[in-house]
């Protein structure tokens, strides 16, 4: 305990001394706009603010996407009280009991609620990052070649289970994602993979410009196609916190953060699987149960802690495994490696206070986003009315600009274009994107991997199955794919789930 | 709650046949990549490997779909009727407008002008059937707004962050 208190000590010294806790104070408002910006979320804007991180230090930029990530979950929450839109998907379960709130007069109520759930998530989150991860990363350390193909195909048979409804569509988009990432030379003989002799494309499809196509283009096509957002009303109470709401309600605060944090560690999940899945919790437990739905206090702030505390937690697969819990964190992790730092289990052993400094940028981001959070309430409600015909352009010009800047190829801007249309097709046709983004990712990881293991064994397949951990990862992922299929998950589930 | 309504067995369909396609052009194309014997000995390298891995779970797993939305009606259903033509000229505009502007005029024009262009473009396309007393104004600010724009993304871009532009 001693010494993880020296390394968070360490990490509050090196994020304060390298003058990167400075950043935070723009980063988390920017973070905050977008994330309250219908049509804008936090995977776009990490994507967004990963170029503009690349001429600073890999601290500076660690501590802006950090920041922006935090602020952006966050800022969902203000368009989903006042318009009943949710900013940012992870803040879906908050317009149920937020915008009822706000219709009654108690809008400023709603967000002091919404700040300070969002406030205890994160720093819960945090502090689960800073007791558990460590401890995963040595034991991540135990996995080889077999186990990590294993880890990459769990994440998204789980991902495509649990996070679009529809399984077997959430499984096609991961596929889809893998296959995606096979596009270009592989590791051991340079061979270009569908590459029909172009040579951009023999270079692979660069992994930003596909995220930004994805989650931008494909952001602003929805939303410029959808009816035009109504108006909100400006009149607003006090939004300081109640004390007496935090206290009361103790118990939803600890039961949302430990499952968003869980829900956040698990592959490709995301914040609003652990929004809605805190907020189904609350109810469950609620003496309240009755107001669920129409305002309640609980209710909002399970969905808040939940979501906020999601963030630390989809961290820590990303620091130990180099596997990303939620599609924000797959651009962090993909920003991590374009800045040299390799996630993943060597950490542990190379950097073991890299893990720290991510703790002490998150509380520092936690911080600033509370003091915004408390003071920045009429600003946000001016920004929320920019009419989305002077907006999306505006991010589509931020688009191109994110997909060219990395490797100053035009090919990326038709890459960008070229996701951004699949992306949005496939959105059309339900087909959830964590799944996608995660075998985007995860495809690279897969793919050597599984060649490793295979010329390792020299061809023998029964190591991927025996191994104790492989033997238990294998049975995990099976697991999760039998639950999808009707009927299994009913033997097993003695009534159905209800999500709110 | 929050979810929204599910594709039609119709649109599924047409989906999952899309996607078998590809699933087996996958592994046909991976099934005829080198597979480097002499080099690794084993062939256990060979490139074709995981994405044929890959295609053949795409077509597997579209089959499935395919099956699903047959069972649920796909062959015989016709679907929802689609959605207003609004939201589709909407779409189309937006999507024309933003293959055109990266498309086209990025790397051809300075980036500036581009992106000025396309901002005013956009906006004002957007907005025209807006009170048509006002649509003076509103095309003056989609001017402004275009220009501050190109301007002020090349500036911060460029100049602040140092990196290269279209």
């Amino acid at each position: 305990v001693t010494d993880a208190l020296a390394m968070l000590g360490g990490g509050f010294a090196h994020v304060f001394a390298g003058g990167a806790a400075f950043h935070a104070l723009w980063a988390v408002l920017i973070g905050i706009v977008i994330g309250a910006l219908p049509g804008l979320t936090a995977t776009m804007g990490v994507a967004l603010l990963t170029t503009l991180t690349f001429g600073m230090g890999p601290n500076v930029a660690m501590m802006v996407l950090v920041c922006v990530y935090v602020g952006a979950i966050y800022g969902g929450s203000r368009s989903a009280i006042l318009l009943n839109i949710p900013g940012t998907p992870a803040s879906a379960a908050s317009t149920l009991d937020g915008y009822p709130l706000a219709r009654r007069g108690l809008a400023g109520r709603a967000m002091g609620i919404s700040t300070a759930g969002s406030w205890l998530g994160t720093l819960f989150g945090a502090m689960i990052l800073a007791l558990f991860a460590p401890t995963f990363g040595e034991f991540a350390l135990q996995f080889g070649s077999y186990e990590m193909f294993w880890v990459a195909l769990f994440g998204i048979i789980i991902a495509g289970s649990l996070s679009g409804g529809d399984a077997l569509k959430g499984y096609i988009a991961g596929f889809l994602g893998l296959f995606v990432a096979t596009i270009g030379q592989e590791a051991n003989h340079a061979y270009p993979r569908f590459a029909f002799g172009n040579g951009d494309l023999a270079g692979g499809l660069g992994l930003l410009p596909v995220l930004v196509g994805v989650f931008g283009v494909a952001e602003v096509l929805s939303s410029m196609r959808g009816p035009a957002v109504k108006a909100v009303s400006s009149k607003i109470d006090s939004v300081i916190p109640r004390i007496s709401d935090i206290t009361k309600y103790w118990r939803t605060i600890f039961r949302s953060g430990a499952l968003g944090t869980f829900i956040g560690a698990m592959p490709g999940l995301g914040e609003d699987i652990a929004a809605w899945t805190s907020y189904a919790a609350a109810k469950r437990a609620s003496k309240e149960r009755d107001e669920f739905g129409k305002g309640s206090v609980e209710g909002l702030m399970a969905a808040e802690t939940g979501e906020s505390a999601c963030v630390p937690g989809a961290i820590i697969p990303v620091l130990t495994l180099a596997v990303p819990g939620s599609a924000p964190a797959a651009v962090l992790m993909a920003a991590m490696m374009i800045h040299g730092l390799n996630p993943g289990p060597m950490l542990a052993i190379t950097t073991p206070e890299f893990i720290y400094q991510i703790v002490a940028m998150l509380i520092v981001a936690d911080v600033v986003k509370l003091f915004y959070g408390l003071v920045l309430v009429k600003p946000l409600l001016w920004i929320l009315l920019i009419p989305r015909a002077r907006l999306m352009p505006v991010v589509f010009v931020l688009c191109t600009v994110g997909a060219f800047a990395i490797t100053s190829r035009l090919f990326d801007i038709w890459v960008m274009l070229g996701a951004g249309l699949v992306g949005f097709i496939l959105r059309e046709l339900r087909f959830p994107m964590a799944p996608l983004v995660l075998g985007i990712v995860l495809g690279d990881l897969l793919d050597k991997n599984l060649l490793r293991g295979l010329v390792l064994s020299g061809g023998d397949l029964t190591p991927f199955f025996t191994r104790p951990i492989s033997m238990a990862l294998c049975a995990l992922t099976l697991a999760a794919a039998m639950w999808s299929i009707p009927g299994v998950g009913r033997l097993f589930r003695r009534r159905p789930a209800a999500a709110g | 709650v929050g979810e929204k309504a599910p594709a039609s067995p119709r649109a599924d369909l047409l989906t999952a046949a899309v996607l078998f396609v590809l699933g087996i052009a996958i592994v046909a194309h991976a099934f005829q990549m080198p597979r480097f014997v002499e080099q690794s000995g084993t062939g256990l390298t060979a490139p074709g490997i995981v994405p044929g891995f890959h295609g053949t779970m795409i077509a597997l797993l579209s089959a499935v779909l395919g099956l699903r939305a047959i069972r649920r009606g796909g062959i015989a259903a016709r679907g929802p009727a689609t959605q207003g033509g609004g939201d589709g000229r909407r779409l189309a505009l937006a999507a024309a407008l933003g293959v055109l502007y990266a498309g086209v005029l990025v790397g051809r024009l300075p980036f500036w002008l581009a992106s000025a262009l396309f901002v005013f473009a956009f906006t004002t396309a957007f907005e025209w059937h807006d009170d048509p007393r006002r649509r003076s104004r509103r095309v003056a600010e989609a001017a402004a707004i275009g220009l501050g724009t190109g301007l002020l993304v090349t500036l911060v871009f460029e100049k602040l962050f140092l990196l290269r532009l279209p």
